[in-house]
């Protein structure tokens, strides 16, 4: 899982437009993927730090919590309903999200493209 | 180069006694269909059925902007106020336009807010109007969001209600209507989102009323998304269910925003809504 992340890594230090959007975004978020960790360090919506856990200190400005299977629908190039957001993921019961959820909601369309960078466009997967 | 054949105008009406200047646009001939728009939005998510020749052949459809919306203003003193659209006012708006207008009996169309305040008229006013298209909509539906995120000095309301309902838009809509749909709601005024979800996530009283809904006179026809988080498939069959004689379709590859966000996906469900609508005799203009 922590290889996907790099990956999403790579692709937003290289989206200008992302790194745009999430410019005031100075952040660590807490991914958990059925009970694995992965700390997200961003620097002005670039992307430094992709950290995996466990740790007991690293603070973190909110949580994305979520399982395996659920992120891999999530990545679909055409995902079934409720696995198409991560909100989505919250209400079928496949997803939570603790800490700051004000915090993610300014910086909402940046974390949800950022998340979404590791799903194949539907064009090219047609 | 070419023009389209939605003509916009302007229409002055009195709601909670004081003026409003309220814009819409048509396009078509025949039975009137009001078009509704959804919360933090305006007439444009209809425009893609506004310019369907084959709907608008039969359909004169007339779409609106709520006050606060798009290029209705709000009422003078607005600066001063806290928008929080209610029933009553949205129910008044509603018929003082159907009346402004001269029409006899339209059809009325609605998506999500829209769609509820479509049954709530079905359940209070079904004399002034000859059926019911009540798109994406529920008896309630509380919010799963704080609704005060959507109005803050701090931050972008509309850039913030657009990431939020990006959520209900599905992924077979095609890309530039997906985000044609959430630039309206990046455009609508600060605390207009916030003060249309008051009414939408707070008002509980249509679900007494679905039982007095007499479909015999007035069909019901509900259309609802799978993609639709904020109106679920199972909101919408319980409400159907609440409602002797109304019928249901479940849109499989659409989302809360079906006319906006892919409009030929929604193009066949609406054109089949409209058949199980009644034709009255258009009275002369």
């Amino acid at each position: 899982m922590i290889e996907i992340f790099q990956n999403i890594q790579s692709q937003l230090n290289g989206t200008p437009h992302l790194l745009r959007l999430g410019r005031l975004f100075s952040e660590t978020v807490l991914i958990e993927i059925g009970g694995e960790e992965i700390y997200l360090g961003f620097d002005r919506g670039r992307l430094i730090e992709v950290t995996p856990g466990p740790s007991r200190k690293t603070p973190w400005r909110f949580a994305f919590r979520t399982d395996a299977e659920a992120l891999q629908k999530f990545w679909q190039p055409i995902p079934e309903a409720g696995f198409h957001d991560i909100f989505g993921l919250v209400k079928i019961g496949r997803g939570r999200i603790d800490g700051d959820i004000l915090c993610l909601v300014k910086n909402l369309r940046f974390f949800k493209d950022v998340m979404a960078l590791a799903r194949p466009s539907k064009e090219l997967a047609a | 180069m070419s023009i389209e054949p939605i003509t916009g105008r302007y229409l002055s009406i009195t709601v909670e006694g004081a003026p409003r200047r309220i814009y819409f646009e048509e396009a078509g001939q025949g039975r009137p269909v009001i078009c509704l728009h959804t919360a933090g939005a305006d007439t444009r998510q209809w425009r893609h059925l506004m310019n369907d020749a084959d709907i608008t052949a039969t359909n004169r459809l007339i779409a609106f902007d709520m006050p606060w919306h798009g290029k209705s203003l709000p009422p003078e003193g607005f600066e001063t106020q806290e928008y929080l659209l209610t029933t009553q006012a949205y129910i008044e708006t509603i018929l003082a336009v159907v009346d402004g207008l001269g029409l006899d009996r339209p059809v009325l169309a609605g998506c999500s807010m829209g769609g509820r305040i479509a049954l709530q008229l079905a359940a209070l006013h079904p004399d002034k109007f000859s059926g019911f298209i009540a798109i994406e909509a529920s008896d309630f539906q509380a919010a799963w969001y704080d609704i005060d995120w959507f109005d803050r000095p701090d931050a972008h309301g509309g850039e913030m209600g657009a990431a939020l309902v990006s959520a209900n838009i599905s992924p077979f809509a095609p890309r530039a209507e997906r985000e044609n749909t959430l630039w309206m709601f990046k455009q609508s005024g600060p605390g207009v989102f916030r003060g249309d979800l008051s009414f939408y996530t707070r008002d509980e009283s249509l679900i007494a009323r679905l039982g007095q809904i007499d479909t015999e006179k007035t069909p019901v026809h509900i259309i609802v998304g799978a993609y639709d988080l904020t109106c679920t498939p199972e909101d919408a069959k319980r409400t159907a269910d609440a409602i002797p004689g109304a019928t249901l379709a479940v849109m499989d590859e659409l989302g809360h925003f079906p006319m906006s966000e892919h409009p030929e996906g929604f193009r066949p469900f609406f054109a089949d809504a409209l058949c199980k609508m009644p034709v009255h005799a258009v009275k002369a203009a």
